[in-house]
């Protein structure tokens, strides 16, 4: 597999002293859907933007496809696409003029822009809406439409800032489809960043996990929840004298790491992989044994418990500065119409 | 050369289809310049009945005198508001879709200006033709007409381009309104945009000489009432294109090395 982005002990601090990102190094495989899951202010938009040549970055080294940023960000902001997370579209303009406009960007010709625009705005299902001025889109459509916009040249490495903020959960699936579409059809990269469990957990192949400016965990998302321990399953039984006695015999089960008594006729399995695969067994011994199981229950680590584990709390909000609460305050009053 | 010409005039584009779109704000740009010819020119017509103030103001018609101010004024005020815009983009996020796309960066205040310059120059026209119909003849005709409108194309191209060099690090309207407030009315009273040079006294004839105002109202208003005498039209326009070629040569520089922080 081809590295298409390579981040070499990428550090950036503002100019207010502020150290949004303290040297991190990872790298992007052609073709992937790469994650970055973080709260507010954990460094997840100064990445992408000192990716893309937008900062300047106070140490390390990015390269996009082989360039390197630094020196010639010219040729690299030819092969990548960007929806910015405050969707930056035109209100007063219709959503065919945006496209058209970002298409002159690209010097696109008129004709290859009639194709391919009409093409994107039919696939984002904002055809019929096409000639409507964008201030009365919803929050969606205006995202969708930003989406498409980024896509008008057909980039090769596509970056979304949280692409699904603010929206409803509908919304928020019917992008992630075309988010997996656009990888399977296009071959194309994709780096996003989001604030969402689900988001990460559901759409990328890998996720890492960011936390003030520091990469705190990164792999397949499969693979960061067993990193924390395994599968619980949690079940209750009829008293019978053969309790202990099928208990040792779950114990010896090859998956199970440890069984639990716990008050009240409440047992935990401990088990380090697959426990949906070892209920059946569970109840094959139940059987053997005249044991009685009344109820059974299977929980797995979620993105949750792994965000936990590596920062030590759950998503939270991150002060920001008066700017960002303004652009915010703006970008959740134009989603949200 | 060529990719820049291209960008610069989709940037022009983009904001001409807001202007056009916006109806209410054409109607009240053209309408607010005629308020002032009609008001100030009228208020103040009587004056040059007095010959002494007419020798003063180098016409019998204080109107043909007030037209060039008025023209530059407006001018001045289309041209420094343009800054508002890259706040404005930087908000909603589509300053960072410009800056991420492959376009040469000085196409953005080139392409703002431009389109600045544009709207000026319709909102000249509309006063030069409300002059006419008030009784303003020009000494230089219809092609003079021209020029004057080139001109005060020329000279907001000046102010729309300080305005956009200051928006590129002012994050809030508030603080570019601030300065736009504190520029625009010293710049317009320092000048002979509305009183001659000859009626101020020293200090202020003095500031008057430096101030880019009055380089451009000069040739305006030799070719409005004295007609092409090119040693007053001249050093105007000539000083006029310094200071274009100045900011321009700033612009590119400053949007250049712009990036999103």
């Amino acid at each position: 597999m081809k590295e298409i982005i390579k981040v070499a002990s990428l550090k950036k601090t503002y100019k207010n002293g502020t150290e949004a990102v303290k040297g991190i190094t990872f790298s992007i495989n052609e073709g992937e859907i790469f994650g970055f899951l973080g709260p507010n202010g954990a460094g997840k938009t100064t990445t992408i933007k000192t990716i893309i040549g937008l900062l300047k970055p106070t140490e390390g080294e990015v390269f996009v496809n082989g360039i390197n940023v630094k020196e010639n960000p010219f040729e690299v902001r030819r092969l990548i696409g960007y929806a910015s997370q405050e969707t930056g579209v035109d209100d007063n303009l219709t959503g065919e003029e945006n496209l058209r406009i970002q298409a002159s960007l690209y010097h696109i010709p008129e004709k290859e822009y009639l194709e391919r625009g009409m093409e994107l705005l039919k696939m984002f299902g904002l055809y019929e809406r096409r000639k409507d001025l964008v201030s009365f889109y919803s929050g969606g459509m205006r995202k969708r439409l930003d989406i498409a916009c980024a896509l008008i040249h057909r980039p090769k490495i596509l970056f979304l800032d949280e692409p699904t903020l603010g929206l409803d959960v509908q919304t928020r699936v019917t992008i992630w489809d075309y988010i997996v579409k656009l990888r399977d059809n296009h071959k194309m990269t994709i780096f996003l960043t989001t604030h969402y469990m689900e988001e990460a957990d559901e759409l990328c192949d890998r996720v890492a996990i960011i936390d003030h400016g520091e990469i705190k965990a990164l792999d397949k998302p499969g693979k960061l929840k067993e990193l924390i321990g395994g599968d619980i399953i949690t079940f209750t039984l009829n008293y019978t004298n053969a309790i202990e006695e099928f208990l040792t015999a779950v114990k010896e089960l090859p998956t199970v790491k440890d069984v639990r008594k716990l008050p009240r006729g409440i047992f935990q399995i401990i088990v380090s992989q697959n426990g949906d695969r070892l209920i059946p067994k569970i109840f094959e011994i139940s059987k053997e044994k005249g044991v009685e199981i009344t109820s059974i229950r299977l929980k797995r680590p979620t993105l949750d418990d792994v965000y936990l584990h590596f920062t030590g709390r759950r998503i939270r909000d991150e002060e920001a500065t008066k700017e960002d609460h303004v652009r915010r305050r703006i970008m959740m009053r134009r989603t949200r119409r | 050369m060529m990719g820049l010409v291209l960008d610069t005039f989709t940037i022009c584009k983009r904001e001409l289809i807001k202007y056009f779109r916006q109806k209410p704000r054409i109607i009240v740009t053209m309408i607010q310049p005629v308020i002032w010819l009609a008001l100030m020119g009228n208020t103040m017509s009587k004056i040059t009945n007095n010959p002494f103030a007419s020798k003063l103001f180098g016409t019998g018609n204080y109107l043909s005198f007030m037209t060039p101010g008025i023209v530059i004024m407006t001018s001045l005020f289309s041209g420094i508001f343009a800054g508002t815009s890259i706040i404005w983009d930087r908000r909603i996020g589509y300053l960072d879709k410009l800056l991420a796309a492959p376009i040469k960066r000085a196409s953005i205040p080139f392409g703002k200006t431009l389109s600045a310059s544009i709207q000026g120059a319709l909102q000249s026209a509309i006063i030069l033709l409300f002059a006419y119909i008030l009784g303003v003849r020009f000494a230089s005709g219809f092609l003079g007409v021209l020029v004057i409108i080139l001109i005060s194309m020329l000279f907001s191209f000046i102010f729309s381009g300080i305005s956009l060099i200051l928006s590129s690090t002012i994050k809030t309207i508030e603080t570019l309104m601030a300065i736009i407030n504190f520029m625009t009315l010293p710049l317009m009273f320092s000048s002979t945009a509305l009183f001659p040079s000859k009626a101020m006294p020293d200090w202020l004839s003095v500031i008057a000489k430096i101030n880019p105002l009055s380089y451009a109202v000069n040739p305006i208003r030799t070719l409005t009432i004295k007609g092409w005498e090119f040693s007053s039209i001249l050093p105007g326009v000539i000083i006029i294109l310094i200071f274009d070629l100045i900011v321009a040569f700033l612009s590119y520089y400053v949007f250049k090395r712009l990036t999103s922080d």
